[in-house]
């Protein structure tokens, strides 16, 4: 107390203690009341209608690079992206200081961030038989949209890799839900749907369960049976619902069916399947099903889709693709770390017998032939796209590298898939996909080129949203 | 790098550039669905139909034998083999496989019609190959025997290399599994708590569903034709719709005799009683399999115009087959009903004429009858008897050459042919003869797929073990 | 859960079902599955018949005298007595009778009805269990398998990590003790396995790593103290003076003669690393012996199990290990151990299929290991490992008389088993088989 006093007295202030005490009380909370509004207030939207990056590489996704470029959005549009542009004089400008890239926001075909968790363990129905829809996996009429867990870190995860829009699915069996298309944006997902229902996501998964809690169908075929038994039940409901409204009288009325009238789209064929398979029996199995029994189709994964590649481009059936390549053989990575270990060259060649090496050669061809799926899909001329589909976040960097490095991708046409592409296979092509004038403002600043090393995203601008990391 | 090092890596090349070449040369030649053409020349062709014929030529062209004679000269561009000294038989025919399938149970359901193992082929398995050095070109790839009414089953010819479209048997008829007794009440009655838990339940299983076909296909046509009276001229009211059923529609065909059903059954009170049932329906046309108990009423088969199709000597492994003879077949075919042999498993496949030879040994069957067994009959309970099954002119290209006659335990199978075109050669086989490779499997991962090693009892099970395992002997015996 | 409480209840209620079907059956259905038939005992003559001796090469237009349990003549120039029943087997083959080495014959009646299986006894270390104790004889599988040629076969206990001891037993007789060759006949044991164990073995490499090395540890203090208690025991046996009597300890007496070599011990292990592990395990215990079982892969070892001077138990109808194998490898696989040196007999694994040894041997035969060899393998092959060679195994005087009179080529299936001897009985060639057989073939034939 005593200590105070002389401070106040240099300053010629005369105030008793208790007056002094509660000024400071006073002006302290005035000082965090003024830090608080400060702080939470959105500086940037309020304060300045439109937005830059200048001094920035940006690369679009028709293979350009633009170096010492500028993009403005505002509204949540682009407005202008390029060299030489004029910024507006209401724009608020980061200086990218030449050493910033500019990338058009990912699109993942089909990912299943937010979506709620399977359970753990499934009870065996009464009638392993007759499970009921919700059982069987069999749930076409849920939406991401009404489940998503906007907690989920995926989603603040997605766009430190590079992310912005996303097809999300839900987890699921058979058909597990609907597809809506959302604008990532972190815990702020959910505020920013971009389109609903683009599609219904199927697949050949049979009923969940497993040995002994068994419900049908439990086997591809019985999967394959059950599509087909969808499909007349919905025709017959539609039917019975059309009589009904056309019929004055005289005509019971048909059950209220969620699943089934959420089908109605797909047979009428105004919505596609986004249909997950991988092999090549799976591919001619969905192909020979929807000759039979007629929908639209996007292939989600396809990591045997190559061998099916001249046929889906025939079909003008796209592919969002997976990029979840398979290991590299053990063997073959003790041999290039051996190799590039010059301490110990020459010194330890392998014992092989004629079948190991017989067996090895088989191993790594099959193991290329999986790597270099994409690029065969794109030299057949089919459309391909990104789709996650349950990968992590953390594999993609890596398989990246593998893909770019052996599976004979160069890096304007894996950035082209992961933005463009997809986007036009979503069918939203005309609003994102690109860094370019009257697009939806989308896309990530990395420090350094995608391909590089450390590289990483220090602002995601997601439907005009900037987030800094 | 040393120059040791540097020549060793110039052998590894140039061995795998070889080894490319034949890669790619077996695959191109195996991806095409193609016939073939070939001159057999100078073997004793056990023609089946017509005897033993020595020193014998057949001539397959585009798939089709054409000529069978003495001293026949190649067309151009047609390879000839020397057969000297060897035997030329028709392609085993196996009438109960689970080989080449992806799921063999549709367990869930006591009645499974609508399911079909058509959908359920994996053509890139390499049991198939091994089947091939056994001399066999078809077989009936037939769901599981979880089941009452089971799934359909699909007729295929073992084209190694094809696609799983490519491997059906075109125009073989529509087959459809049935199965009776302890399997279909122990996975739903006992494992599931569903009826059927007794033979009783199975054979009211089987006539309630029959029955409800019926009204279904009654109800249905009524519901169409209305309908395309409504829809035409719009007048009256509408008719309810009866909405198509996979399981219904399969169940009608059954009735209507445009699918031949093949009944997995062991007891002979159980094989009678579906007769009864058949009689009821107007069904005619079905094969009892595996029917070890079959010999007891043996006139009553014949009488009913009913197949068999069995194992040579398996038996004892259920309560069902504890009342077992060996003696099985030759009792079937001396009492004129007609009997194939088959293997229901991955190894019993590879040695099927052996199989035959067994219906020699136990009862005196003829040679002849033994080997009709896995040639023409199982043809005919498969529907294809016009196209395979013998060596006779106008039919498929499907033979196999051996070095002895196929009945005697020390001959070995050297070249199998489906449609004329090679698929096997003794000469020309080598290791690792697989279509696909996981490039995750590692060369120590010697997986045997359970379902292949030594007793297959239960391989018809499969998917649906559920809980109540067979307790086989393992000479591999220990637990972990 | 209360799914799986509800099936174990069923099953227990069904199996009390199943065993007093079993039983209702086996009691009234008397006639037809008994043999009622007696055998022949004494002295016989097998004369004019082509002798396969495996030991003393083969003798045409041969004479064998049977007296009793033993075979008292192999020859051509016999002077046969009138109290000799006379065979006439010109144009015959007698060989002698076929051993299957490894089987569960008499332990496992039905497969899929658990209460009839008794080779698998809970728990993973058993060396006192015997599978001598639970063999039936009246099991319905002894008759089916003996009038096909196999006279006496090994079954064993097969479960865990010892699951028990195998007896050899001749396929006749009412009660164990008189059908046992050898009560003890080996230890059954199974390895830790160093791999996963199958396609469905979901373990990481370190998971397989420690569990195997923790069961490596345990199978090697088990043995350690199985050999130290023998120590023990022998020394306080010698000399008990002045010694407190231990207490005896069931498992580890078991053990006893098998750590001192007198009982083999059978090794099951089938891939290439287990067959490797067990050659190494093998070596480091030099008083015991060891037989190897399944070796499935052995052709790709076969120098190592040579060099280790390991037998091997084996068959040839299954199909390869894995999928890149050549589909022969099955069939090849005794004849190429064979050619490395090992000595091979044949073990179908099987119960109610042991009869199908000749065909087993059969197929090893036509790939490779040849005709004169596969009928070692099924003969003097095994009765050496097992230390029978002097009463089984061959064509010898003095030996038991197993035997079989055959229309030809035993491995060939058109080949007709006319008379089986086993122990100078002579077997009526009658099984469930051929009474259904004789019932059935002409069911309605009715006598007047």
């Amino acid at each position: 107390m005593n200590d105070k006093m002389p401070l106040l007295n240099l300053l010629n202030i005369n105030l008793s203690i208790n007056e002094v005490m509660k000024l400071v009380r006073n002006l302290s909370a005035c000082m965090l009341l003024l830090l608080f509004l400060v702080s939470s207030l959105p500086v940037k939207a309020q304060t300045s209608p439109a937005r830059a990056f200048d001094n920035v590489t940006i690369h679009t996704a028709d293979g350009k690079t633009i170096n010492s470029g500028t993009v403005v959005w505002r509204n949540g549009i682009i407005e202008a992206a390029g060299s030489n542009v004029n910024i507006p004089f209401d724009a608020y400008v980061i200086d990218g200081g030449d050493s910033l890239h500019v990338y058009p926001g990912f699109v993942d075909g089909l990912a299943l961030w937010g979506s709620p968790d399977l359970p753990d363990r499934y009870e065996r129905p009464d009638r392993p038989g007759k499970p009921g829809y919700e059982r069987a996996g069999i749930q076409p009429q849920r939406k991401p949209s009404d489940l998503l867990n906007s907690k989920d870190k995926n989603l603040e995860e997605a766009q430190k890799h590079g992310f912005t829009t996303a097809a999300l699915g839900l987890k699921g069996h058979m058909l597990p839900g609907q597809v809506d298309v959302f604008f990532i944006n972190g815990e702020n997902t959910g505020d920013y749907l971009m389109k609903t229902s683009a599609g219904i996501l199927a697949s050949f998964e049979d009923a969940p369960g497993g040995f002994g809690s068994a419900a049908f169908p439990s086997t591809t075929m019985g999967v394959l049976a059950q599509y087909r038994q969808l499909w007349y039940d919905a025709e017959a409901l539609m039917n019975q619902q059309q009589y009904f409204a056309s019929a004055g009288s005289n005509y019971p009325a048909p059950a209220k069916d969620a699943v089934l009238e959420a089908l109605y789209p797909v047979l009428e064929q105004s919505q596609p399947l986004y249909f997950v398979v991988d092999s090549k029996e799976n591919i001619e199995l969905l192909l020979r099903l929807k000759d039979e029994i007629g929908f639209n189709a996007v292939i989600v994964s396809g990591k045997e889709a190559y061998k099916m590649a001249d046929e889906l481009n025939n079909r003008n059936i796209p592919v969002l693709a997976s990029i979840d390549l398979p290991d590299e053989p053990e063997w073959k990575k003790k041999e290039k770390a051996a190799e590039e270990d010059t301490t110990q060259a020459g010194e330890r060649l392998e014992e092989l017998t004629e079948e190991m090496r017989i067996f090895r050669d088989r191993q790594l061809r099959a193991y290329e032939a999986s790597i270099t799926n994409i690029k065969k899909l794109l030299d057949a001329g089919v459309k391909v796209g990104y789709a996650s589909n349950g990968m992590k976040l953390s594999d993609l960097s890596g398989h990246v590298k593998t893909i770019l490095e052996e599976g004979g991708l160069n890096e304007d046409q894996l950035i082209t898939i992961m933005s463009q592409s997809t986007a036009d296979i979503l069918d939203v092509g005309g609003r994102i996909g690109d860094v370019r004038n009257g697009r939806i403002a989308s896309f990530s600043v990395f420090t350094k080129p995608y391909m590089e090393e450390k590289t990483k995203v220090i602002y995601s601008v997601s439907s005009g949203k900037l987030t800094e990391f | 790098m040393d120059r040791f090092s540097k020549n060793k890596q110039r052998r590894t090349a140039m061995k795998k550039l070889l080894l490319m070449i034949f890669i790619l040369g077996f695959a191109t030649a195996t991806y095409a669905q193609e016939k073939g053409s070939v001159l057999v020349k100078n073997g004793t062709v056990i023609t089946i139909a017509n005897g033993d014929m020595e020193n014998t030529d057949v001539l397959i062209r585009d798939g089709v034998i054409t000529e069978i004679g003495k001293n026949l000269d190649a067309p151009r561009g047609v390879q000839t083999v020397d057969a000297t000294g060897k035997y030329v038989m028709p392609g085993i025919i196996d009438a109960h496989s689970h080989i080449a399938g992806v799921d063999i149970n549709e367990a869930t359901n006591p009645v499974t019609a609508e399911v079909t193992m058509e959908e359920s082929v994996d053509p890139n398995d390499i049991n198939i190959y091994w089947a091939l050095a056994g001399g066999v070109t078809s077989i009936h790839l037939m769901h599981g025997s979880a089941n009452v009414i089971g799934g359909q089953n699909e007729t295929l010819k073992l084209r190694y290399g094809s696609s799983m479209e490519e491997m059906r048997f075109e125009g073989a008829p529509r087959t459809i599994k049935f199965a009776l007794g302890e399997n279909p009440t122990r996975v739903h009655g006992q494992g599931y708590g569903v009826q059927p838990r007794t033979r009783m339940g199975v054979e009211q299983v089987v006539r309630d569903h029959f029955d409800a076909a019926i009204d279904y296909q009654r109800n249905r046509e009524a519901y169409l034709q209305a309908k395309a009276a409504y829809d035409k001229n719009q007048r009256g009211t509408p008719p309810v719709p009866v909405a198509k059923n996979l399981r219904m529609e399969v169940l009608s065909d059954i009735i209507d005799g445009e699918v031949w059903v093949h009944c997995h059954s062991y007891r002979a009170d159980e094989i009678l009683m579906l007769m009864r049932v058949f009689k009821d329906y107007g069904i005619e046309n079905f094969t009892f399999q595996h029917a070890n108990e079959a010999f007891k009423i043996a006139p009553e088969l014949r009488k009913n115009g009913a197949r068999t199709s069995i194992f040579a000597d398996w038996w004892a492994y259920k309560f069902e087959v504890y009342y077992s003879t060996a003696y099985n077949a030759s009792i079937l075919n001396a009492n004129g009903v007609n009997n194939s042999i088959n293997s229901d498993s991955g190894e019993l496949i590879r040695h099927l004429n052996h199989e035959a030879a067994k219906t020699v040994h136990y009862g005196g069957t003829s040679k002849q009858d033994a080997l009709k067994m896995i040639t023409l009959n199982p043809a005919i309970q498969l529907g294809v008897d016009d196209k395979v099954g013998t060596i006779e002119e106008g039919k498929h290209g499907d033979i196999a050459i051996w070095n002895g006659h196929p009945l005697s335990i020390y001959s070995i199978c050297e070249q199998t042919y489906v449609d004329g075109k090679k698929y096997f050669d003794r000469a020309e086989d080598a290791d690792d003869m697989r279509l696909e490779v996981n490039p995750e499997e590692n060369y120590d991962e010697t997986y045997t797929r359970w379902y292949e090693s030594g007793k297959e009892e239960d391989s018809c099970l499969r998917g649906a073990e559920i809980l109540f395992d067979s307790e086989g002997m393992s000479i591999n015996g220990g637990t972990e | 859960m209360n799914n799986l409480r509800f099936v174990q209840t069923m099953m227990k209620r069904l199996s009390k079902i199943f065993m007093s079907c079993l039983l209702c059956f086996l009691i009234t259905d008397g006639v037809q599955a008994q043999i009622t038939e007696k055998p022949g005992f004494g002295k016989f003559a097998i004369t004019n018949a082509t002798l396969h001796t495996v030991t003393n090469g083969t003798i045409e237009n041969g004479i064998v005298l049977i007296n009793g349990e033993k075979i008292e003549f192999v020859g051509k120039n016999a002077k046969i007595t009138a109290d000799y029943q006379q065979i006439n087997a010109e144009g015959k083959h007698v060989y002698p009778g076929f051993m299957d080495s490894g089987t569960i014959l008499g332990l496992q009646e039905v497969g899929a009805v658990a209460v009839t299986n008794d080779q698998a006894e809970l728990g993973d270390y058993n060396p006192h269990v015997r599978a001598f104790t639970a063999i039936n004889p009246s099991s319905v599988s002894i008759p089916v398998t003996r009038v096909n040629g196999v006279t006496h076969v090994i079954s064993l206990p097969v479960s865990g990590r010892i699951a028990g001891k195998g007896a050899l037993i001749d396929l006749f007789g009412y009660s164990p003790d008189s059908m046992a060759v050898q009560p003890n006949a080996a230890l059954h044991l199974t390895l830790p396995a160093s791999q996963q164990r199958g396609w469905w073995d979901d373990r990481s490499d370190k998971e397989v790593k420690e569990a195997y090395e923790k069961s490596m540890k345990e199978l090697n203090e088990f043995w350690k103290k199985a050999e130290f208690y023998n120590k023990m025991m022998t020394a306080y046996e010698q000399n008990p003076k002045g010694k407190k009597q231990p207490d005896k300890d069931e498992k580890m007496d078991a053990m006893r003669e098998v750590v001192t070599g007198d009982i083999p011990v059978i090794i099951t292990a089938d891939k290439k690393q287990e067959i490797l592990d067990a050659i190494e395990w093998t070596k480091e215990r030099s008083d015991a012996r060891f037989i190897l079982a399944g070796v499935e892969e052995g052709w790709r070892v076969a120098e190592e199990i040579a060099d280790a001077g390991l037998p091997c138990l084996v068959s040839t109808l299954y199909t390869p290990e894995r999928d890149f194998d050549n589909y022969q490898r099955p069939y090849q696989n005794p004849g190429k151990l064979h050619e490395a040196g090992v000595k091979v007999a044949i073990a179908t694994g099987e119960s109610e299929n042991v009869r199908n040894a000749p065909y087993h041997a059969g197929y090893a035969a036509t790939y490779g290991l040849g005709v004169e060899e596969a009928v070692k393998a099924l003969t003097i092959n095994p009765a050496e490992i097992f230390g029978v060679s002097d009463r089984l195994g061959s064509l010898e005087e003095g030996k038991q008389a197993n035997l079989f009179i055959s229309d030809g080529d035993p491995f060939e299936p058109m080949t007709t088993i006319e008379q089986v001897f086993i122990r100078g009985y002579k077997i009526p060639m009658v099984s469930r088989h051929t009474q259904l057989y004789e019932e059935y073939l002409n069911r309605d034939a009715v006598k007047n």
